[in-house]
């Protein structure tokens, strides 16, 4: 998986960056899911603590 | 020290009638949602063809990049001068508090973490981390609008040479893989109903005086009544 997409220069002889690459939305996507599920449980833990003190 | 000795700004808000707390003016509820439905539109047209859905998304998308870019011109100059632009800025107190807060999940001792002002300061935070984002991608995608013809201008794809065109587009690529995840984030916590005093005040743009009180110190965002 690459960070950048990539095109050949405009002379042939190299390449060029020409943007991020898409691979790397479901990453972001997937880091989206992480956060939240990590919050969730961590939340669903406190107040379970909460309520039982 | 308390949240009430540090130096933070106050925010003076007005009392609706009925015992309501005004926590956002009618002009910021309707940049609030406009901004979320040109967000919204900008990331399906951006990544709907990105995905395999194939659709004439250019000219939805730079136009509805111009709105926003307007909006936020319009947010800035109004947090600027008719705002208190610092109340949404991290402080000592903020700092101090989450500080608390952490020590107090760890199970630690200490003194207990007190309440924030209008936000806190995660959500101060989040604010920061959308505002970098969003002038990346603003000012990235301006320079893009130099590649494509519109009503107003012809393209001139030679403005910059090939690398700093890469340059442009990563920035905005990134920023709006970013941005994917803070709207997740932020669309999460909305539909919380620990968080659904907040998402209510969004629509409804009081808060109840129960609601004020539990949730926030009035030595740093002070409720006004009108009476």
């Amino acid at each position: 998986m690459e960070l950048f997409r990539y095109a050949a220069s405009i002379y042939g002889d190299s390449r060029v960056v020409i943007g991020a690459s898409w691979d790397l939305l479901p990453w972001f996507v997937a880091a989206g899911l992480a956060f939240i599920i990590v919050h969730a449980v961590v939340k669903a833990i406190a107040g379970r603590h909460g309520h039982a003190s | 020290m308390s949240a009430s000795e540090t130096s933070a700004p106050v925010t003076r808000v007005v009392s609706a009638p009925n015992e309501r707390v005004l926590r956002h003016q009618l002009v910021d509820r309707l940049y609030h949602w406009l901004m979320a439905a040109s967000v919204l539109t900008l990331m399906g047209t951006a990544f709907l063809p990105i995905l395999g859905w194939k659709f004439e998304w250019v000219s939805v998308h730079w136009m509805t990049g111009v709105g926003l870019t307007l909006l936020v011109l319009i947010h800035i100059v109004r947090a600027l001068i008719w705002q208190d632009w610092r109340a949404m800025m991290p402080d000592g107190a903020d700092v101090r508090a989450g500080a608390r807060s952490i020590r107090a999940a760890l199970g630690g001792s200490g003194p207990a973490p007190g309440k924030p002002g209008k936000y806190k300061i995660l959500q101060k935070l989040y604010h920061l981390a959308v505002a970098i984002l969003v002038l990346a991608i603003i000012v990235s995608g301006l320079l893009m609008l130099l590649k494509i013809d519109t009503p107003f201008w012809k393209r001139n794809p030679y403005w910059f040479d090939a690398d700093t065109w890469g340059v442009v587009y990563s920035v905005h690529g990134f920023a709006s893989m970013a941005m994917v995840t803070l709207v997740m984030i932020h669309i999460y916590f909305a539909l919380r109903p620990d968080e659904w005093w907040l998402t209510r005040s969004m629509f409804r743009g009081t808060v109840s005086r129960e609601e004020y009180a539990e949730h926030c110190d009035p030595s740093r965002w002070r409720a006004e009544d009108r009476a």
